[in-house]
């Protein structure tokens, strides 16, 4: 048994990896008698109501039991993965008896627990917001080839494959040449830091 | 680079959830495309988490619930349905343009009403997330201007893709500018268009709740 507490970040990370790899149960438990009661007395006193204050508990800590495969320890701590689920879920509860047309619900705005998918993973995210937003005078030094294919498939939205057919080159040229301008510019970029 | 930002009050009261839905929207949408202000607003989630779960939380817990039938309750339940945002819509195609819309706006795709033509080479077009507050698209196309005018209460604005120019500034991708009802200025599109969205700030909702937990009165809490 190790002697360390939930409220070690890296033991609770184990923790949580522990969950998401063996549904363990002790893991979870251990985990739940840190954070559950901490959140219940912060719940009780903002909503005055004990019973929205459960439901707050028993709803994120539900979703820490089955969704503990998508902390990202590279994200941020265990503490603060479940804070923003029950900043999520307390969003919700606070709109939830009004029922109005068009409301935002949480995953709407801080998608949590969205399953990632591969193809538009945090990486892709942020290397594509970056080439849009902040890159554009990066590519100004690539070689032309390179910029081209850089061009077509960041600004113009085509795909390799449909980049390959308008050039009449080979999907390979076109998969290395992104490679190669992608490499380049990140090391213009930590170049210029 | 990203010039204009939020205020710190902004990021704290986005991270908390305590903004008008229009202002969430908004402050969601220079956060995606802010590498700084992500990262603040990572820091100030992780501020809120540390106190939330901290010793001073400690003193409160009185262990008034049944913590074992809770346990159970969660062991018996079901898998919640699987939530695939990442599925979103991320581009909106006007006037032969594609633009990419930056994730919160993706999510929130199916919200976009329809767009209308308004005098002067723009165009515009509403996006409906509840509440009080306004939250249009506006589009600029080249060349285009807009009449000299100032706000009835706060108006924030940001580029979501393009450039554009008032009197004092030249706003570009990513820059959240927010205007008060003293500034006139007429905003004008040069050689290229620009796509914005905009939104009147309504009250700041900060009277109880997460964001409480910090101070976003006190200014610059960590820095």
């Amino acid at each position: 048994m190790s002697s360390a507490q939930p409220d070690n970040p890296e033991h609770a990370a184990e923790l949580l990896a522990k969950i998401a790899a063996e549904q363990s149960r002790a893991a979870f438990s251990e985990l739940f008698r840190y954070f559950a009661p901490r959140l219940q007395a912060y719940a009780t006193r903002q909503f005055g109501n004990e019973q929205t204050a459960m439901d707050l508990v028993q709803e994120t800590m539900t979703n820490v039991w089955h969704k503990a495969h998508l902390f990202k320890p590279d994200r941020g701590s265990a503490a603060t993965w479940i804070f923003t689920i029950a900043r999520n879920i307390r969003f919700d509860l606070l709109r939830k008896n009004k029922h109005r047309q068009n409301d935002l619900s949480a995953d709407d705005l801080w998608p949590v627990l969205a399953e990632t998918n591969d193809s538009l993973d945090d990486d892709y995210a942020l290397d594509n917001d970056l080439l849009m937003q902040q890159l554009a005078v990066y590519c100004e030094q690539l070689p032309k080839a390179q910029r081209t294919v850089i061009e077509l498939i960041y600004i113009e939205g085509k795909s390799q494959q449909e980049v390959a057919d308008a050039l009449e080159i080979p999907l390979g040229t076109v998969k290395s040449r992104t490679r190669l301008a992608l490499q380049k510019l990140k090391e213009l970029i930590q170049h210029d830091d | 680079m990203i010039k204009f930002h939020p205020s710190e009050q902004h990021l704290v009261l986005y991270a908390a959830g305590e903004l008008s839905p229009a202002m969430l929207m908004m402050v969601g949408t220079h956060v995606d495309m802010c590498p700084k202000c992500q990262a603040h607003v990572q820091d100030i989630e992780q501020h809120m988490a540390a106190k939330l779960f901290g010793e001073s939380e400690t003193a409160n817990i009185v262990h008034g619930f049944d913590e074992q039938a809770m346990l159970q309750a969660i062991f018996d339940s079901q898998q919640p349905a699987v939530n695939n945002t990442a599925a979103a819509n991320d581009s909106l195609f006007l006037e032969g343009h594609r633009f990419a819309l930056p994730p919160t706006l993706a999510r929130n795709s199916h919200r976009i009403g329809e767009w209308s033509r308004l005098p002067g080479k723009l165009w515009r077009a509403p996006v409906r997330v509840g509440g009080e507050e306004m939250l249009n698209f506006i589009y600029m196309d080249k060349h285009a201007s807009l009449p000299e005018h100032t706000h009835k209460g706060n108006e924030v604005t940001i580029v979501v893709n393009g450039v554009f120019n008032d009197e004092n500034n030249e706003y570009r991708d990513g820059d959240f500018m927010l205007l008060d009802e003293q500034h006139k200025h007429s905003p004008a599109t040069q050689d290229h268009d620009c796509l914005t969205i905009a939104a009147l700030e309504g009250p700041l909702y900060f009277t109880t709740g997460l964001s409480r937990l910090l101070n976003p009165f006190s200014s610059l809490f960590f820095k």
